[in-house]
């Protein structure tokens, strides 16, 4: 058993090389800040710019094969760039994009031709991606999505409404479920299309949210509405069979509840920890009380579960053995980890954790940031009594068959 | 990065497995505890013989020369009964005790037979007290010539009944850390009585020592320098009794899984109410960060990494509240079945209380793992 990715001499050599090279090609002046007004344009052009640059070398997603983007590496290589990246406080990509989700579902159930026509452009970050899945009438019961599209011709014809979904920034394309059978039984009348973001008929409509993801829009998913009006699609854009779309679903949904596993850390306690370390207020030590000590223990050992189970789930994902309720598992403990650490560091740093204020923010402002971000991140991706439902069907809880997972490569 | 076990691993999981399986099903193990019984010879005699005992004791003095993890697989799978018996408080703590604090000669002396299981011992550290830790070892020694007089009472000493000798940590000058001195004693010896204390856990015995002479060759470590040794010795211990906590949550989250399915209620499993999945749900969170956790323990205490001291704390830790948890959670799902003592969950809620302060409570060790982290 070894928690590490061993370095091997071929791997120590492999990290020199990575360092190397990130050393060159990270953008001096980049970052992200929990201050939206940081995130400016010419911060997010640096964002993009870096991706590329790995995306080039295949690095941004280096376990997927070369012809589609990838790099063809092992699980061990795919751990050292990301531990390297970490040192500029990064991940590959540093911006929301949603092709982490899009890209195996295209590459399990797209064809050939789909496959080559998409897949190297997301792999490499020419393209940015959302994925559209909520509807403002449901989100929990995916299967009720109503955003019609209707074959007419060569195309088909999409109308309706997508909410809680991208970024802060346009994306290239959206990857959207859709009912292509107003007629047809539940589970079998829908499909996943690509649409182009450029097509008429669309439009996004920001929201206004208690908050808008790490990054101050940077990394979050769920921040616009978008309306479909008579958008015609070229038809070679459906993906994996017209009405067969909650089959497909499966791949991208036990990548979005946890399936795929993590293997970063959390930032936002990372700095929460560094400043408890450090922080005096009028000469005493902010965690110099016994009990706040005691808070702070069950914010690490928080963190060291998640970043555990993201781990275990990451490792299972790449041996390809076959899970069960861990993706889930995952995510659940996730977002209710988020609210029980979010108040134990309002219970170890009172007020202060609340503000932003230019001279009294704590870590940059992350702090305050996660207060709010952690009740944002309860729903996403699944709400947090979804990965319960899913957990209890793949424990085979009151039933004689479990549910199986989705199939992610 | 790889999260499987080896080929050695696995046949050690496996044979512990069917070991269980065969000797130690729920109806035994329910039987042993309806009598009261917290040491069974037989199930003793068979453990040694399968090597079992001072797993990790090198083998030049007839032990295993195992890795941690190795011996956390048996004893994850020992959990699962949970297997009553001094396997942890002899084989893995004592032994280690032995190992840190023994002179070259009481090590040839005392671990042969700790791993063969003709030496029963175990650790007498707890007196009254509401904590864990050298400030409330009160009890003193006082020198004689060549023994030493030990005086006191000494209380929930784990396995006391079934131990033949003891290794008591006591009071021989200063305070807190410091004139900690270990002694190795006979249950034989003249002034020491045992008696058990009964209630919600099982093997917990009070040691009373009145005037018991124990000659200065029985000291372990030097004088004084008692505690540093025996906190290394039970840092050292403590990823294998997680494994064995871990092995119980896994029991009691299976038979709750079973019990979902083929108990019907409002004529469905009950299985399909989510108020029930909650139960078992969380009962599952609790299982799998003390296994994650003690498995990350234990990697690093076989790499000998600088970091395995937080992680160590922190694995009990997770493990003790877990272990208890997951009992309370499976209560939760059962309903009045659970609370029947021979249905088999009693058995863990029992062995999950015992073993919560064993060597510390969650409290001591969170604190202990802030300390071990620079705060």
């Amino acid at each position: 058993m070894d928690f590490e990715s061993m370095d091997s001499p071929e791997m120590a050599k492999f990290r020199e090389e990575v360092r190397g090279v990130l050393k060159e090609i990270v953008p001096k002046d980049i970052m992200i800040s929990a201050d939206p007004k940081k995130n400016n344009d010419e911060q997010y052009e640096l964002h993009r710019e870096l991706a590329r640059r790995m995306g080039n070398r295949g690095w941004l997603y280096p376990t997927v094969p070369k012809e589609f983007g990838g790099a063809g590496l092992t699980v061990d290589h795919a751990i050292v760039i990301s531990e390297e990246l970490d040192e500029y406080e990064l991940t590959a990509p540093s911006y929301s994009d949603s092709t982490r989700l899009i890209g195996p579902d295209i590459y399990v159930w797209g064809t050939e031709e789909q496959k080559t026509r998409w897949l190297p452009d997301m792999y490499t970050a020419k393209v940015v991606s959302w994925q559209l899945l909520t509807e403002p009438h449901g989100g929990s019961d995916l299967a009720s999505a109503k955003t019609t599209a209707i074959r007419d011709g060569d195309d088909y014809v999409l109308n309706g409404t997508k909410t809680f979904v991208g970024a802060d920034r346009k994306p290239d394309w959206m990857w959207t479920l859709v009912m292509t059978d107003p007629k047809g039984p539940r589970h079998q009348n829908l499909s996943w299309i690509m649409v182009p973001a450029d097509l008429p008929g669309i439009t996004i409509q920001p929201l206004d949210l208690l908050s808008h993801g790490g990054g101050g829009g940077f990394m979050s998913l769920h921040n616009n509405s978008v309306f479909f009006e008579d958008v015609h699609v070229p038809a070679t854009n459906l993906v994996g069979g017209e009405n067969n779309g909650w089959k497909v679903a499966t791949t991208h949904l036990e990548l979005e509840h946890g399936g795929g596993g993590s293997i970063s850390r959390n930032r936002t306690i990372e700095r929460f920890l560094a400043y408890c370390r450090s922080a005096k207020i009028n000469g005493e030590p902010v965690i110099g009380d016994p009990s706040a000590q005691d808070i702070l223990a069950n914010i690490i050992m928080e963190e060291d579960v998640d970043r555990l189970f993201g781990m275990r789930n990451f490792w299972q994902r790449h041996a390809r053995i076959r899970g069960t309720y861990e993706g889930s598992q995952s995510s659940y403990f996730r977002k209710m980890g988020g609210l029980r650490v979010s108040y134990a560091m309002l219970n170890i740093l009172g007020y202060l954790a609340l503000t932003n204020d230019e001279e009294w923010n704590v870590a940059e402002r992350w702090v305050e940031h996660y207060q709010r971000s952690t009740i944002t991140a309860v729903h996403p991706g699944g709400t947090q009594d979804i990965q319960r439902v899913i957990m209890a069907r793949r424990m085979g809880l009151g039933r004689t068959v479990r549910e199986e997972a989705g199939q992610m490569d | 990065m790889d999260l499987s076990l080896n080929e050695r691993q696995e046949l050690l999981k496996n044979t512990a497995r069917d070991f269980m399986d065969h000797e130690a099903p729920v109806t035994v193990v329910t039987d042993w505890d309806r009598k009261g019984l917290s040491f069974i010879p037989e199930m003793w005699n068979q453990v040694a013989k399968l090597g079992w005992l001072g797993m990790v004791v090198p083998r030049e003095y007839g032990g295993g020369d195992s890795s941690f993890l190795d011996a956390a697989v048996v004893f994850q799978e020992l959990g699962k009964g949970p297997l009553p018996g001094p396997f942890f408080s002899s084989g893995v703590l004592s032994a280690l005790v032995i190992l840190e604090a023994g002179s070259e000669q009481q090590k040839k002396d005392i671990l042969p037979g700790i791993s063969q299981g003709d030496t029963i011992a175990t650790v007498a550290v707890n007196e009254p007290s509401t904590k864990w830790g050298p400030e409330t070892l009160t009890m003193t020694a006082t020198k004689q010539g060549n023994n030493y007089v030990l005086n006191g009472v000494k209380l929930f000493v784990h396995d006391a009944m079934a131990a033949n000798h003891f290794i008591i940590a006591v009071r021989t000058s200063g305070s807190g850390e410091s004139g900690i001195t270990l002694f190795w004693v006979p249950k034989n010896a003249s002034g020491v009585s045992v008696r058990p204390l009964t209630g919600f856990a099982v093997g917990l015995g009070e040691v009373k020592l009145e005037n018991v002479q124990v000659p200065a060759s029985n000291v372990l470590g030097a004088e004084g320098q008692g505690w540093g040794l025996l906190d290394k010795a039970m840092q050292k211990s403590i990823p294998i009794l997680s494994a064995y906590q871990v092995g119980g949550c896994e029991r009691v989250f299976d038979i709750s899984v079973s019990y979902s399915q083929t108990r019907i209620v409002f004529t469905q499993p009950i299985g399909r109410f989510q108020r029930v999945q909650d139960h078992i749900i969380e009962l599952a969170n609790h299982m799998d960060a003390a296994k994650w956790v003690t498995y990350e323990a234990l990697w690093k205490l076989d790499n000998n990494r600088d970091d395995a001291l937080a992680s160590i704390h922190e694995a009990k830790a997770v493990a003790s509240e877990g272990y208890y948890q997951a009992c309370n959670y499976a209560h939760e799902a059962h309903g009045g079945i659970g609370i029947s003592r021979e249905y088999g969950l009693v058995v863990h809620s029992t062995m999950s209380r015992t073993l919560y302060q064993y060597l510390g409570d969650p409290r001591y060790h969170k604190r202990k793992m802030v300390d071990a982290l620079g705060f």
